[in-house]
């Protein structure tokens, strides 16, 4: 039952609704209306029938033999006469006098006649009656007066009411309906236009955008969210153009290296410590290739959200110790000293190789690029419910400009940095990726002294 | 003496003739099967002392013929050889009793070096002292010797040393170096860079003074402890 209604159109929807709620407030409104209406007829008969009472009471006159007479003459009207009655009993029964249509009804319960004049709806010979009986007095004596008039023209008039409210409620609804159709189609076509102009915009023409009209109103909003949605898009394509030019051109130089290697080997016959030399310069091409795919397969097996961890509670501090005696060997030989400070117990939730890997290449990327004998700086710290480690280098530092690709996959700064001196150039790319897939960031900014600072900052775990 | 038979099971025309070259270079007797069925039928039949499996195969996988062999009882070590790292094949590859595993692409010292720790399996371990040439370790003293002099190593290049000379005259990669002595699951950039800086410390320790070096580079390869030339 919910699919065929899902399945419309928001216009289809909108308009149905609107109905629905129309038609909900008419009913109401017309129920109202007509209660109103007949309370109003209802008191407008009351009113008259009192004034008829007081005309009657006005027409009992005493007779000279101590007995009432009524007089009716006033009230012999014969376009009224079927409308309406008039009687007059004696307190002992005496029928003392009637007019107009009083024999179509029963005589009054005398007993029940109080002082006080009071209203009554009855049926008589098939019509609906409205009477008012009283006690009144007449020079002292006392006499049950009653006077009544025909519901069935108030009835009539109701009917009539209630005929229009109920023919005229569909007729309304249909006409709200096309108004709230046509409605919804004008205030819905601005999405439309959006959907085509969206639907223009392919991953070739990933620059083009969604015009805005207005940029207040609902639509405008939708459309920069949109246009904002393409902007991303547009990012994302464009590093992944980078990413695969410079991948190919990754693979491929190795590959370039090898078949040069092989086919000048084969030229010329030469001696075996040079055929040796030329397999080991083969190997080591390998050797990288091995490790670029390696690497690349890692880096895609996190974009795809496939990669274990298993995180628990580790101090930073006792871990960048560890990244950093276990690089040792590198800062000796380049003569430099790296400096470690910060509280004990600083407690990140991460998993413990994956983040040991982000610290190496951070702190790796920091000896290659210092100079000889030169000082890294690594802090750590807690700061607002991170744990925060800074590894501050004394390098050239990192053009403003570069600060955000520097973590892009085979982004370098020098191009014109050989393979050898700058690594695979994944290396901070992967930190990136460990350090965020840990739930952390990780940034560079200018050192104050010149070089950079590079700063992870990881959620704290319970210690 | 009896020779060592391996089994290869391997579709790849070429890698089957490398391994097989490879592993005659170790003076073992090697047969050679390229399908599935063919592997079952040759280790099912004869007797061998260690079968190189290949996982994806043609007809019939690796894992199956592993699973058939074991539940037969023939409890010959199966080293596998797959193009999958996940940690899942590995596991489901051990589950279903094989003995080790190596990722492709390897490097063939890893995998001979692989072999004769199979091989080796069940074997009391050698003795405390390891010696080539004019070099010896004593490994409970934790001291090491050349021609008479006493090296002043540290852990690391004692490790180090040890790990060669436990492998002397094989070729040790990287990889092995990486996984063995430095006890990282992955080799990385950093590493291999910590690895040569070692080595080239250890190098400068253990044939200081001598012409008749010990430790080798292998262009591409990695290192070789052995006399004379590599």
């Amino acid at each position: 039952m919910k699919a065929p209604w899902s399945a419309a159109s928001i216009r289809v929807r909108l308009t149905g609704w609107y109905a629905i709620v129309l038609s909900l407030m008419l009913v109401v409104y017309a129920t109202a209306t007509f209660v109103a209406v007949r309370q109003e007829f209802q008191e407008q008969l009351d009113d008259q029938l009192h004034d008829d009472f007081e005309s009657a009471e006005g027409s009992l006159t005493p007779t000279p033999d101590g007995r009432v007479a009524w007089s009716v003459g006033r009230h012999h009207d014969p376009d009224n006469d079927e409308e309406r009655a008039g009687d007059v009993w004696s307190p002992n029964g005496d029928q003392i006098g009637r007019s107009g249509a009083s024999a179509a009804l029963p005589p009054v319960a005398l007993a029940s006649a109080g002082a006080q004049p009071r209203y009554e709806s009855m049926i008589a010979s098939g019509r609906r009656w409205r009477t008012l009986t009283g006690t009144t007095l007449v020079t002292g004596r006392s006499v049950v007066l009653r006077v009544a008039r025909s519901e069935e023209r108030l009835r009539e008039q109701l009917a009539e009411v209630l005929k229009v409210l109920v023919l005229g409620l569909p007729l309304v609804i249909v006409l709200a309906g096309l108004g709230g159709y046509s409605l919804a189609r004008r205030a819905l076509a601005p999405i439309d236009h959006l959907a085509v102009e969206a639907r223009r915009v392919t991953a070739e023409r990933l620059h083009e955008r969604v015009s805005v009209p207005n940029q207040r109103d609902e639509i405008g909003r939708l459309a920069a969210v949109i246009n904002d949605a393409f902007a991303r898009l547009e990012g994302s394509f464009d590093k992944l153009r980078h990413f695969t030019a410079d991948a190919s051109h990754e693979l491929r130089t190795p590959l370039a290296v090898i078949r040069g290697i092989g086919e000048a080997g084969l030229v010329e016959t030469r001696t075996p410590a040079e055929y040796k030399e030329a397999i080991g310069s083969m190997l080591e091409e390998v050797d990288r290739l091995t490790t670029l795919v390696d690497t690349l397969l890692r880096l895609s097996h996190g974009d795809a959200g496939s990669v274990h961890l298993s995180r628990e509670p580790l101090d930073l501090g006792q871990l960048t110790r560890d990244v950093a005696s276990s690089l040792a060997v590198l800062l000796e030989e380049r003569r430099q000293r790296i400096s470690i400070e910060g509280p004990e117990g600083v407690s990140v939730s991460a998993d413990r190789l994956v983040l040991r890997e982000a610290i190496t290449n951070v702190i790796d990327n920091a000896v290659k690029y210092s100079p000889v004998g030169a000082s890294i700086a690594v802090s750590i710290r807690e700061e607002g419910g991170r744990a925060v480690v800074e590894v501050a280098d004394q390098g050239p530092g990192i053009a403003a400009e570069h600060r955000e690709r520097i973590f892009d996959r085979f982004f370098r700064v020098d191009t014109a940095r050989s393979r050898d001196a700058g690594g695979s150039g994944l290396g901070l790319a992967i930190a990136k990726w460990a350090v965020e897939i840990n739930g952390g960031s990780i940034r560079v900014d200018a050192g104050a002294a010149g070089g950079s600072v590079f700063r992870i900052s990881l959620p704290r775990g319970n210690a | 003496m009896r020779h060592v038979r391996v089994l290869i099971v391997e579709d790849e025309r070429k890698l089957a003739q490398v391994l097989a070259s490879a592993l005659k270079g170790e003076h073992y007797d090697v047969v050679v099967a390229s399908t599935g069925e063919d592997g079952f039928f040759h280790a099912n039949a004869e007797a061998f002392d260690l079968v190189v499996l290949d996982v994806m195969l043609p007809g019939r996988s690796g894992f199956e013929i592993l699973q058939t062999l074991r539940q037969r009882h023939i409890d010959t070590p199966v080293l596998i050889l797959t193009a999958r790292d996940g940690v899942d094949d590995r596991v489901h590859g051990l589950d279903l009793g094989a003995d080790d595993y190596l990722v492709k692409p390897f490097a063939l010292p890893e995998l001979l070096a692989r072999i004769r720790a199979l091989l080796r399996r069940g074997r009391p371990s050698e003795a405390f002292r390891l010696k080539v040439a004019d070099l010896e370790m004593d490994l409970v003293a934790r001291r090491a010797v050349r021609g008479g002099r006493l090296l002043e190593l540290t852990t690391r290049e004692f490790e180090l040393l040890e790990y060669l000379l436990r492998h002397q005259g094989h070729l040790v990669s990287r990889e092995m170096l990486a996984r063995e002595v430095w006890k990282e699951p992955r080799r990385a950039t950093p590493l291999d860079n910590v690895i040569d800086v070692q080595m080239t410390r250890l190098r400068k320790k253990v044939d200081a003074d001598t012409a008749d070096r010990l430790i080798h580079t292998v262009r591409g390869v990695g290192f070789v402890l052995r006399e004379g030339e590599p």
